[in-house]
């Protein structure tokens, strides 16, 4: 028997659900209501108003990218370094919330932010004036910090630990005290964690939907929500279809230049 | 060969990791352009005497001191040392060119060119790019300066991480079992390399290794340990001459190692017989052990030697024989170019200078 024959359940799994799925998209969109080719669904996808929608959702995206690089590196770097890695139970905290659903997670950051949520009583119990907090820009980006904060830390935090620790010595050994080692080993090492890591954040969040209907009260729109709207609400599949299309290029594009620095910056490794 | 001037001195460093205590009380010093070899089996300490002298490690009793000054607390970054790490650890981030730059790149220009009145950024660099050019040069690797360190072979790695401590000109190379991941024809070769290189520049080394022959063929000075204390210091050939005891005898080079009692001065008993040898000393009747190399054995025929004996295994080691004989219930290693057959029974001959006589060890763990 050929070992190829155990790839197949797999092979099988990929054409039901992913190659069949792509090519119905692909012909959602590129046809009209009557089944007659067309152009005309993506040409709307680049009207004005998706675009716009499109741009925030970038936006959105990559400011959540950005705050979970800050907040994310030196959390897996402090993780991985000599005096936590004993405290196993640390790291499992930041692990935790990836265990519940996240539209669990984010019903509960609901109640927090609401307007007579944990965070307004709080508020007022101590004499200040509520804020207005849900339905914002900025309990959007928080909601989407919070989901998705654990996929940054967790690749960063493998790329820094595996790092060997004679590499290091010999940075200090060569002259280098710790800042330089830092910013002229430890970092650049760790370059193949943190583009795994904002991969792994900003795809899901440049496709975010229902953290920002749900925190964003419905006042927020994504890329993600109009898709869904197209689908579920319109019933206007071929236009859904049209602007999956676009976003899949959107994603394609960013992963290949992701990889392009990846490859010109260091040794290619599989964090995940 | 080298001045008689001290420039690393340890004095009374003790180190323990948790429970186990690694090092007890060590005192050594090591002189100016010195080669010297910390050997011993693993788990001696001779890798943890190494990282303190580094100071990767600090001790938790003594003081390390450098040209007469007290570095203990230093770190490593501001120390004159530069280490060659038993892995390389050469940096996958950068090519042979990078990591060969990497210490000289964190000297200011001023540190660079101290001839120089106002060095300019562009001639540090062009000093950079001198001193990198002529050190490839010398390991042979000027062709591969371009190239990542990843697609090196083992021996290539070995010579951009000797490139990349040598580069800085440091007082001291520390040396953590550097060949121990070559072939044992490379290894030879860069024994050589580095010996001649050592001889070159003047540099002092402190070579660690578990590998006798390989201390033996490079160093001025061994210093063999065991269990965290140093057993013997001296010159290769004084150890193996004159070994204090026999952990040492055994360790470098094979021996015969017998339980023995001293009779009086120059008279010793063994195997069943007394010996005449050239040591004294000891108190009367006490027990030593008594140490004969295989090589100092001469076999004769049988009832004209010292001992009779039968032969019981042979092997061949290229050079010679290599027979197990036993005599006066002992079995003896002996080496010979002449080869007797298993069975056959031969007579034992040793002369008095090549007994040697040793105090029992403290049977410590």
């Amino acid at each position: 028997m050929k070992r190829s024959f155990f790839s197949g359940p797999y092979a099988l799994w990929m054409v039901l659900f992913t190659i069949f799925p792509l090519i119905f998209v692909a012909f959602y969109a590129l046809t009209d209501k009557n089944g007659a080719f067309t152009f005309a669904n993506l040409a709307q996808g680049f009207e004005n108003d998706y675009m716009k929608v499109l741009w925030r959702s970038i936006r959105l995206a990559l400011e959540c990218t950005a705050i979970c690089l800050l907040l994310g590196y030196p959390c897996a770097y402090i993780l991985a370094g000599k005096d936590f890695s004993r405290h196993k139970s640390l790291f499992v905290l930041i692990l935790l919330p990836m265990w519940m659903n996240f539209l669990l997670r984010t019903y509960a950051t609901m109640t927090l932010l609401e307007d007579t949520g944990v965070i307004n009583s709080l508020l007022e119990k101590l004499g200040m004036q509520p804020k207005k907090l849900i339905g914002t820009r900025g309990a959007v980006l928080f909601g989407m910090v919070y989901n998705y904060l654990p996929f940054m830390v967790l690749p960063i935090h493998t790329s820094v630990k595996k790092m060997d620790e004679r590499v290091i010595e010999a940075a200090q050994d060569l002259g280098a005290n710790p800042v330089r080692v830092f910013f002229r080993v430890k970092l650049p090492l760790s370059v193949p964690g943190i583009i795994s890591g904002i991969s792994m954040v900003f795809m899901p969040s440049v496709t975010t939907f229902a953290i920002s209907r749900l925190l964003g009260s419905g006042m927020i729109h994504m890329l993600g929500d109009t898709i869904e709207n197209q689908f579920m609400t319109l019933n206007n599949w071929q236009f859904g279809s049209a602007l999956s299309l676009v976003m899949m290029a959107l994603i394609l594009l960013s992963m290949g230049l992701l990889n392009r620095i990846d490859i010109n910056k260091s040794e290619r490794t599989n964090n995940w | 060969m080298y001045e008689n001037t001290k420039l690393i001195e340890l004095v009374g460093i003790s180190k323990s990791f948790g429970d186990t205590q690694v090092l007890k009380q060590i005192n050594l010093y090591i002189c100016r352009s010195e080669f010297v070899t910390l050997l011993g089996p693993s788990g001696c300490g001779k890798t943890t005497t190494l990282r303190i002298i580094g100071g990767f490690e600090s001790p938790d009793e003594g003081t390390v001191l450098f040209d007469g000054k007290d570095i203990t607390g230093v770190p490593p970054y501001k120390r004159r040392v530069n280490t060659i790490f038993q892995k390389y650890a050469l940096f996958t981030h950068l090519n042979v060119y990078d990591n060969v730059a990497f210490g000289l790149r964190l000297k200011t220009p001023e540190e660079l060119l101290p001839g120089v009145a106002k060095p300019t950024r562009a001639q540090a660099r062009e000093e950079i790019d001198r001193r990198i050019m002529r050190m490839l040069r010398l390991v042979k690797m000027e062709a591969y300066a371009k190239r990542g360190v990843d697609a090196l072979s083992g021996g290539q790695q070995q010579r951009i991480a000797i490139a990349r401590a040598l580069v800085n000109e440091p007082e001291v190379l520390l040396l953590d079992e550097p060949l121990g991941a070559l072939d044992l024809k490379l290894r030879r070769e860069m024994q050589l390399e580095l010996k001649n290189m050592q001889q070159q520049l003047g540099i002092t080394f402190i070579y660690v290794t578990h590998d006798q022959e390989e201390a033996l063929t490079m160093s001025d000075t061994i210093v063999v340990m065991n269990g965290g204390v140093i057993q013997q210091i001296g010159s290769g050939k004084s150890i193996y001459d004159e070994p204090k005891n026999a952990f040492v005898a055994n360790f470098i080079g094979d021996s015969n190692i017998l339980d023995a009692v001293m009779n009086e001065d120059f008279e010793v008993s063994a195997a069943g017989r007394v010996f005449e040898c050239v040591d004294e000393g000891f108190d009367k009747n006490e027990p030593v052990d008594m140490v004969v190399r295989p090589e100092d054995i001469m076999l004769v025929g049988e009832d004209v030697g010292m001992l009779n004996g039968v032969v019981k295994s042979v092997l061949f080691k290229g050079v010679h024989y290599e027979m197990i004989i036993e005599a006066g219930s002992f079995d003896w290693k002996v080496h010979s170019t002449a080869m007797y057959a298993p069975g056959s029974r031969v007579g034992l001959s040793v002369v008095p200078s090549n007994i040697h006589i040793m105090h029992k060890m403290a049977r410590e763990a």
